[in-house]
């Protein structure tokens, strides 16, 4: 296989396979927190700020996955 | 609803688009196909320093934002104990942006508590300036108006095996979807403008004050006893395996500081460059029609990393500037 499309190919799966876990992390977090604010709906306003930076955190690992994947199309 | 799907409202959108459609074809303005860009390119240089066209539109993000503050508080009385109640009240603009403070200062002070009058100031400077670098790239013409200017860096990509790129002719100032035969006849565009947050010095430096400020509130807060978690020998006292096990969680600590840097810079430019692409594509797929929805969704990814980054640099700097006796805390 040519070099180009060695390379747009590694992008392309470094980002697809990394953004699988996020993804699935960021969809029991976003379930749990629906759930939580169903039981508790008074605390609404601290769950959701929690949530945001527990996705946060999730989405840091597709960051990476990101990262890897500019690395490899671009330098 | 199926009624009024074919009202006279959407019938004459409808026309409109397929008009645009009609027009634009009639007219010839087919536009060429995007180069995406990972860096910023360099406008013009004061001195050797280059100014690049993202490190353009930071300045006039921050035009924009001393512009605004200052119409915002001119109707403010300088004194407060004295003015009358009809002074004080707030209109417009003032009222607006008493809002948008009042709510971000309720936030910081459910997080970080009595820390709040030294935090709340880094914090709002740091939500204010991404939003409105954010959300300065969706303005239409950033990112499209520019120079032309001949591609000079074809030698670099056809030496690492991309294909040949040689830019488009240009039909006066607008370039044309038809290639160019040769490079020194080729135009690409330099856009005048690029979202500061769709370039990475900018988030990097952003990420690299807020890490940095981090350190700070942790000494001001625990003096220089904070500095304690990064050589953690404490353990040795209980033999030397929980010595080594301290020894492990320090460099974790260390490496921890070093990809907070790299996951905010990353976060940030990750989400706004990935935006405009996207938008660039769908614009491309159909254009007038499909890149409307995803300008909202642009609006609100734009907000929510604001937001995110706000509330990360928060709680980091709250985690660090309270006490540290009670163990490790995970993140």
């Amino acid at each position: 296989m040519e070099l180009a499309a060695m390379r747009n190919l590694a992008a392309a799966l470094a980002i697809g396979l990394g953004a699988i876990g996020p993804g699935i992390g960021i969809g029991i977090l976003g379930s749990k927190a629906m759930e939580a604010i169903g039981r508790n709906p008074e605390a609404t306003g601290q769950i959701q700020s929690n949530m945001i930076l527990g996705i946060a955190f999730t989405e840091a690992i597709a960051i990476y996955a990101l990262v890897i994947a500019l690395i490899v199309k671009f330098v | 609803m199926k009624k009024k799907l074919f009202n006279v409202r959407t019938l004459l959108i409808l026309l409109a688009i397929v008009a645009l459609f009609v027009v634009s074809g009639w007219l010839g303005l087919k536009v060429p196909a995007p180069v995406v860009s990972i860096k910023s390119e360099p406008l013009f240089h004061i001195g050797g320093f280059t100014i690049t066209n993202s490190l353009f539109t930071t300045w006039i993000v921050m035009i924009i934002l001393v512009v605004v503050s200052l119409l915002a508080t001119r109707r403010m009385p300088k004194d407060v104990q004295s003015a009358s109640t009809s002074d004080l009240l707030p209109g417009g603009l003032q009222n607006l942006f008493e809002f948008i403070i009042e709510a971000l200062h309720g936030l910081t002070k459910g997080i970080a508590g009595h820390w709040t009058p030294k935090f709340f100031p880094i914090i709002a400077t740091i939500f204010l300036l991404v939003i409105t670098a954010n959300w300065i790239g969706l303005i239409p013409g950033v990112g499209t108006i520019g120079i032309l200017e001949h591609p000079h860096e074809v030698s670099e990509a056809t030496a690492k095996g991309a294909t040949e790129f040689t830019g488009f002719v240009a039909n006066g100032p607008i370039l044309t979807a038809e290639p160019a035969k040769r490079a020194e006849e080729g135009y690409f565009v330099v856009p005048f403008f690029r979202s500061p947050s769709a370039d990475l010095n900018f988030t990097l430096a952003l990420a690299l004050i807020s890490v940095f400020l981090v350190q700070y509130f942790g000494v001001k807060g625990n003096g220089a006893g904070y500095f304690k978690k990064f050589f953690d020998v404490s353990g040795f006292k209980r033999g030397a395996f929980w010595g080594f096990i301290g020894i492990f969680v320090s460099i974790l600590e260390l490496i921890s500081e070093i990809a907070k840097v790299i996951s905010f810079s990353f976060r940030l430019f990750g989400n706004i460059f990935a935006g405009e692409v996207l938008l660039l594509v769908m614009a491309f797929l159909i254009p007038y029609l499909i890149s409307i929805p995803f300008y909202g969704l642009e609006l609100f990814v734009g907000f929510i990393q604001a937001l995110v980054f706000m509330l990360l640099t928060l709680v980091f700097f709250t985690l660090a500037a309270s006490s540290h006796h009670g163990g490790e805390e995970h993140h």
